[in-house]
């Protein structure tokens, strides 16, 4: 009996599921391919930035070589693009990660697209992180940046304009002595998010790579202030 | 009849494990379930991720020309024999300016928040605050004087002072933005689920204006890297 039922109800979820993606499929298939068409052409576009990315460090470098003034900015653009987050950096951290408790009963599996992590718990984690000495931070792959926004829209978060979803895998480079007790403390934040519901995990590592930014800054308004 | 009950345990077992692997496979199907594949955006979803495209598409597009621009400007330096100088402290200065190591100006707004008996200006507010500023495209933000680069954090020290930075800050919290003005403002003033209104309905006062040659001061603090390579 018990099974039964179980299964009527998860019969009842899978087939409204199927339902919005069904007409999903039908209804935006337009809107699909528009959308795989930008991505194809944005993927394109940044490695070709990239590359021409390279060209100019090359040019750059070989026209600096006769100055010992030009050298030096050389190098300080160099030093100051891993700053910017221009580059991926390497070092030892931690991961924390967050996921939706997926072994609930089957009533609570109909929630499947209620989101647990919100964009406050995102903004919280980072700026304990980089109050507790992160050097560099990443939300799945999307490195955060003095520019990076992160907002819910729908059941969706957006980081750096990406969209983002469970399960979250948080990268932080710095010392991790610190960092993870900041944050894993009894009574910290992440145990209150773990009472709520949510899955968290947090581990410590001797290397973590955190992608670079892929974003592009602007400074369309900005110029230097008088000195 | 021994017969028909070893038949009728077998059937039944069967059944329970068909049942049970159903089961499973339904479980996983759920399980699988990932709300930012494309199969299972909805039309505003997908409408929304066009557009973001379409906005990074442009960014791109402009980088590009910029640094081919660059790679001319160098070339035609080693070409013609002649030293880049000018060129190099240019690159270095925007990056300096968009780091937060040189004083910067333009236009922008400025939020100004200010504690009242009721209600105190908390870090989420500020933090919140500077999440949708960056949103609407701010380039440089300062609070109080203290520059907001990439590693800012603020904090409640005790419940008596709000620190940026690690620096103590006190209300009212001047908020400086440089960017689009009208961007600016549009991404703060949205109706009803905007900043400004949001915070207004929660009793805090905050008010906005926009402002033209905004100036922003550089960042006092440390900007290396120590762990990481």
């Amino acid at each position: 009996m018990l099974l039964t039922m179980a299964i009527c109800i998860q019969i009842n979820t899978i087939d409204a599921a199927t339902k919005t993606v069904g007409t999903t499929l039908k209804d935006n298939s337009g809107l699909r391919d528009e959308l795989l068409s930008v991505q194809g052409n944005y993927e394109n576009l940044y490695k070709e930035l990239n590359e021409k990315k390279q060209i100019l460090e090359q040019t750059r470098k070989m026209a600096a070589q006769n100055n010992d003034n030009d050298t030096k900015n050389d190098s300080s653009i160099k030093d100051n693009q891993k700053i910017l987050g221009l580059t991926d950096v390497t070092g030892q951290g931690i991961i924390i990660k967050l996921d939706e408790n997926r072994e609930v009963d089957s009533n609570e599996v109909v929630n499947i697209s209620g989101y647990l992590v919100h964009e406050e718990d995102l903004l919280y984690i980072v700026n304990e992180l980089f109050n507790s000495g992160a050097d560099a931070i990443s939300i799945n792959g999307q490195r955060i940046v003095s520019n990076t926004s992160i907002l819910c829209d729908g059941n969706i978060v957006r980081i750096n304009g990406k969209m983002v979803g469970v399960p979250i895998e948080i990268k932080a480079i710095g010392y991790p002595e610190r960092m993870d007790p900041a944050l894993s403390r009894p009574g910290g934040y992440l145990q209150l998010m773990a009472d709520e519901g949510v899955k968290v995990t947090v581990e410590r590592s001797q290397s973590i790579t955190i992608p670079k930014y892929e974003g592009v800054y602007s400074y369309d308004y900005l110029s230097r202030g008088d000195t | 009849m021994k017969k028909g009950k070893v038949t009728i345990t077998i059937t039944i077992g069967l059944v329970f494990l068909i049942l049970t692997a159903v089961m499973f496979v339904q479980f996983k199907t759920i399980n699988q379930t990932d709300i930012t594949s494309l199969e299972n955006m909805r039309e505003d979803e997908l409408r929304t991720e066009i557009s973001s495209f379409k906005q990074k598409i442009e960014d791109l597009n402009k980088e590009i020309t910029d640094t081919d621009s660059k790679i001319a400007e160098y070339q035609k330096a080693i070409d013609s024999n002649k030293e880049a100088s000018e060129l190099l402290s240019q690159e270095l200065e925007q990056q300096n300016n968009i780091l937060g190591k040189n004083d910067v100006k333009g236009n922008g707004i400025i939020v100004t928040l200010t504690d009242t008996n009721d209600q105190k200006i908390t870090p989420e507010d500020l933090r919140e605050l500077l999440n949708q500023l960056k949103e609407a495209g701010a380039e440089a933000i300062s609070i109080n004087g203290q520059r907001i680069v990439y590693d800012s954090y603020i904090v409640d020290i005790s419940g008596t002072f709000i620190s940026v930075n690690g620096k103590r800050i006190v209300s009212p919290y001047e908020v400086k933005a440089i960017g689009n003005s009208t961007y600016l403002e549009s991404g703060l003033s949205k109706k009803q689920y905007g900043y400004i209104d949001t915070k207004l309905e929660e009793g805090k006062d905050v008010k906005l204006v926009r402002k033209d040659n905004i100036t922003i001061e550089k960042y006092t603090g440390d900007l290396n890297f120590e762990y990481a390579t």
